[in-house]
């Protein structure tokens, strides 16, 4: 609004400056002209006025002149004159004067005596004073004089006295009155003052103007300054003027008389009063119609802008459904287009965009985030629902089997699957490559442990897929709100959690159990730890004594791996070597037993104790490789005889990838190392598969062994297990032999080795050391 | 009018020369600047001549102007103004010598006019102003006006010594200068006589210009 306001006032102002800007520049310039144009035509009208008033003054003059020569030459003016009778002379002078109306008369001899006169002041046997003037007159082709007479100007013209020569002059003053100069001006159209100056002294001021004006003008006409047009100001009226100096004498004396000729400025100012007021008028109109002219652009211009602004403001909150209205067809109306189409287009982006947020790309299927919303949302309305975890098992085989594009296939026909037993509403989002959520509403555990088995059904017939035959094995992870929990984070974990307790069990089904978290966490803490804990020398071996049953000596360890937890405190070998393996850092363990196993046969050899080290290899150690040329190199580093040492390797491991691992047996074998099958009797391996293995020992299962009598099946197994081994070749361990009867029998049965708490549990290397060298010292303590 | 003062000149020459041992008197009239001078008067005073009783002249008034244009005349001669104009003229004089004054007249007036007193006579025309005539009235017995050539021949005159009188109309405010003293021989004398004339004033009314017309445009270019 604020920004409207003052756009319409920039548009209205900038207007508006322009208009006074150009009316001012008219004002100025109109006004310029008409003082101009009043004051040439002033200047003109005095020019004119001055020729007028010159050229009536010279025609007076030649009129006077022309009556006085008239009447000088009357013959009874001449017969008078030559009378030279002074008396009679002075009367026809008067009489003639009179009749052309002359003031004042002089009659004077040819050679300028005054032989009579009128005027007291010019005495008769004078001199005439404008004797020369007056002669000059003729050489000067001008026919009268004007002269300060009497403190007035007078005209002063003058005639011969033909008798018939020349014997007198007759000279006739006309007094220069009102009436001549109110003549001058209605003729001349100026006004016209007189003024005489005599000795430096003006005289009497005989004007057209009124008395006021006098002293001002008296001011002026005694100013120098000859034929030069002045502005003058008398009583605040303005005057073009022009000061003439009529006198033509030629006195020294400076008598002389001025005219001022004055051309009125004012009255012809006035003339333009009317196109003053007119500007005025035609000046308050404009800007009024350009004031409202430039509202109303500025208005026609900052409304839709206004309303585009509002549209932009509209779009930027979110709102894509209302478009911009503006019927224009000018810029604006492009720009309200614009929007609109930015508009429409936002908005398709913005679904897309939420769309691919929330949805898996591949299977269409929402993804974590829009099913952490909806779970959210649930909860938040307190609305029964569970979770299922489910995650694909052998996803892994089936990816290898067809392939990445297969696989695509694959997860789109599951994400259709998945919803067959879904009712409307529920959701099925896809988490990770194998994992999907199942959100189904207004469930309890038992309806969803439904749902998940019609899944695992579903899913395991058979998907054809090209060429292949696939069926899925799907483990599913069951947590339910409120029974479970009430976060939706706390939600998933759990029936991720309990997703991965299924994959342990037969049925491939778990419902989250209480704590289960905890136990996970413990999980996660061990796993992130167990990398560093070679470093950080919470590792350490211990060894327990193996027993030669035939000659009862002890000669051979077992070296088992004891983890001191720093939080955990000592934990148990079945517990982390679980984890270890399922997230492959069991090779790390691996190589840390090995070495430390080699550096104490080495301690111990410079000792003089020869024992021989049986270690435990895991499945991945034997498929990693390297692991025959990393023991070869120890063996050399410590030079511990490769005799010393024994790999015990379960049969499930050699089962995995039997040719690659045989591959590494072979190789350890040649470097000298014994090979021994660890807890056989648990797996499915068979004694034609054995024979293969280039293995020297067999390592009857604990639990074969534990509780071993004469009568039970276990006997059977373990005797005929000793026998057959013994007929391929190969010695026979026993391990977990807690009682001497157990420990009897296999001797009876020519069971070659013993292990278990009956001999000794597992011991630290110095107690080891100890445990030897007792039972070396009385061989018979070692059988409690 | 320079043929009648010559004829009676000539006559007054062979009257003296008759009488006594008659001389001619040539005298030149120069100016100033010893040009010609014409109208110059010069008047002798010396052995007396006859006298005439009941002297007699014409002062004619032709083409508008007064013929002889200056006419010397002794004291007591009886001047008539013929008018050979077909228009009228009003002669008049204020001079001291003689004012008189003669009404519009055509022809011969009836009347002479008596100039009894030495001296200069202006004439004028009171209807024509540019009209000027001069008569010279003297009391010498011997005079004579020179004539367009600046010379004047006396006649008949009586050998001796005379005081010679010069006037002309420019003279100095128009006074007769001296002429000085000359002996006239009997064999005749040939003189010369200088006088200094001023230039006509320009006061003196001009001849206007003769046509009506002319006189109207006159008017209107000088007004």
């Amino acid at each position: 609004m604020k920004r409207r306001i003052s756009f319409q006032a920039r548009i209205a102002g900038v207007l508006i400056l322009l208009l006074l800007i150009v009316i001012g520049a008219l004002a100025v310039a109109v006004k310029a002209a008409t003082q101009d144009a009043v004051r040439k035509q002033a200047q003109a009208q005095l020019d004119v006025g001055t020729r007028v008033f010159e050229g009536l003054l010279e025609m007076r003059g030649k009129r006077l002149r022309d009556a006085v020569q008239l009447l000088s030459s009357d013959f009874g003016f001449r017969d008078a004159v030559a009378s030279a009778d002074s008396a009679t002379i002075r009367s026809v002078l008067q009489n003639h004067g009179a009749r052309i109306n002359a003031n004042d008369m002089f009659l004077l001899g040819m050679d300028g005596t005054v032989l009579s006169s009128t005027v007291a002041q010019i005495p008769e046997g004078t001199a005439f004073p404008y004797t020369q003037a007056l002669r000059d007159l003729k050489a000067h082709n001008q026919s009268m004089l004007i002269v300060p007479l009497q403190g007035k100007p007078h005209l002063l013209v003058e005639s011969t006295v033909l008798a018939p020569l020349p014997i007198a002059r007759v000279v006739m003053g006309f007094s220069m009155d009102d009436d001549l100069a109110q003549e001058l001006r209605s003729l001349s159209g100026l006004q016209v003052s007189f003024l005489s100056v005599v000795h430096q002294l003006p005289g009497q001021i005989i004007s057209t103007q009124p008395q006021p004006l006098y002293d001002s003008l008296r001011g002026v006409m005694l100013s120098k300054g000859q034929d030069e047009m002045l502005m003058t100001e008398h009583a605040n009226q303005t005057f073009l003027s022009k000061r003439l100096e009529l006198g033509n004498t030629g006195d020294s004396n400076g008598d002389q008389v001025v005219a001022l000729l004055q051309s009125p400025l004012d009255q012809a100012m006035l003339a333009f009063a009317p196109l003053d007021e007119k500007l005025f008028w035609i000046t308050l109109a404009a800007l009024a119609g350009s004031l409202i002219g430039a509202l109303l652009l500025a208005r026609s211009v900052s409304q839709p802008v206004r309303a585009l602004a509002l549209a932009a403001e509209r779009i930027g909150e979110g709102d894509y459904g209302t478009p911009v209205n503006l019927e224009r067809s000018d810029e604006l109306g492009l720009l309200a287009g614009a929007i609109n189409s930015m508009q429409s287009g936002i908005a398709e982006r913005e679904q897309q965009l939420a769309h691919n947020a929330l949805h898996d790309g591949l299977t269409g299927l929402p993804n974590r985030a829009l099913v952490m919303e909806r779970l959210g949302s649930a909860i938040a309305a307190e609305r029964a629902v569970a979770l299922l975890y489910l995650g694909i098992e052998n996803f892994r085989a089936i990816n290898d089997s067809i392939g990445p594009e297969g696989v695509e296939h694959l997860l789109r026909v599951i994400g259709e699957q998945l919803q067959l037993p879904l009712r409307p509403g529920d959701t099925v989002a896809r988490l990770s490559g194998n994992e999907f959520l199942l959100l189904v509403h207004n469930a309890e555990i038992d309806s969803a442990v439904a749902v998940a088995d019609r899944l695992q059904r579903l899913l395991l017939r058979p998907q054809r897929i090209n060429d292949h035959d696939i069926s899925m094995d799907a483990c599913i992870g069951i947590a339910a709100y409120p029974a479970n929990g009430n976060s939706p984070s706390e939600l998933v974990s759990r029936a991720s959690i309990a997703r991965q307790d299924a994959t342990q069990l037969p049925g491939r089904l778990q419902v989250y159990e209480d704590g289960r978290d905890l136990a996970h966490q413990r999980q996660i803490s061990l796993i992130r730890d167990l990398r560093h804990a070679a470093r950080n020398g919470e590792l350490m071996l211990h060894y327990q004594p193996k027993l030669d049953i035939r000659n009862h000596r002890a000669r051979q360890a077992e070296a088992l791996l004891r983890w001191q937890h720093p939080q955990f405190g000592n934990v148990s070998p079945a517990e982390f070597i679980v984890l270890a393996e399922r997230t492959g850092s069991i090779q790390l363990l691996t190589h840390w037993v090995i070495e430390e196993a080699m550096r104490q046969l080495a301690e111990w050899g410079r000792r003089g104790l020869q024992v021989q080290l049986s270690v435990n290899i895991s499945a991945d150690d034997l498929l990693s490789g390297d692991l025959a040329d990393r023991v070869s190199d120890l063996l050399k580093l410590y030079r511990v005889p490769a005799e010393q040492l024994i790999f015990e390797i379960t049969e499930s491991a050699v089962m995995r990838e039997p040719e690659r691992a045989l591959l590494v047996l072979n190789r350890l074998r040649e470097c000298g190392i014994s090979l021994s099958v660890d807890d056989f009797g648990t797996g499915y391996s068979s004694l034609a598969h054995l024979k293969r293995l280039p293995v020297q020992e067999l390592k009857i299962d604990q639990s074969f062994v534990r509780n071993l009598d004469e009568t039970s099946e276990d006997a059977v197994i373990v005797r005929s297990t000793i026998e057959m081994s013994h007929n391929l070749g190969l010695k026979v361990v026993a391990e977990g032999v807690e009682y001497a009867h157990s420990l009897k029998l296999l001797e009876r049965w020519h069971c070659d080795t013993a292990q278990g708490y009956l001999i000794s549990r597992p011991l630290s290397a110095a107690a080891f050391e100890a445990w030897i060298a007792k039972a070396h010292s009385s061989p018979g303590m070692m059988i409690h | 009018m320079n043929f009648f003062a010559s004829c009676f000149l000539v006559i007054a020459c062979v009257l003296l020369g008759a009488a006594a041992n008659a001389a001619t008197l040539i005298a030149e009239f120069v100016d100033g600047q010893g040009k010609p001078l014409k109208d110059a008067v010069l008047t002798l005073q010396g052995p007396a001549g006859k006298a005439d009783p009941s002297p007699k002249a014409d002062m004619d008034q032709r083409d508008q102007i007064f013929a002889p244009h200056v006419l010397a005349v002794r004291t007591g001669t009886q001047i008539k103004f013929p008018n050979s104009d077909n228009i009228r003229h009003q002669v008049y004089s204020f001079s001291p010598a003689k004012r008189f004054e003669l009404r519009l007249y055509g022809g011969t007036p009836s009347e002479p006019v008596l100039f009894d007193k030495p001296g200069v006579v202006v004439l004028g025309c009171n209807i024509h102003d540019w009209m000027l005539g001069y008569v010279y009235v003297t009391d010498d017995p011997w005079f004579g006006v020179s004539n367009d050539q600046g010379s004047l021949t006396l006649d008949q005159m009586p050998a001796g010594h005379y005081v010679a009188t010069l006037w002309h109309p420019q003279a100095p405010d128009m006074q007769p200068v001296s002429g000085g003293e000359i002996n006239i021989p009997a064999a005749g004398l040939h003189t010369r006589f200088s006088i200094a004339v001023q230039p006509k004033g320009d006061d003196t009314p001009a001849v206007p210009a003769p046509s009506a017309f002319g006189d109207a445009f006159h008017k209107a270019a000088h007004e």
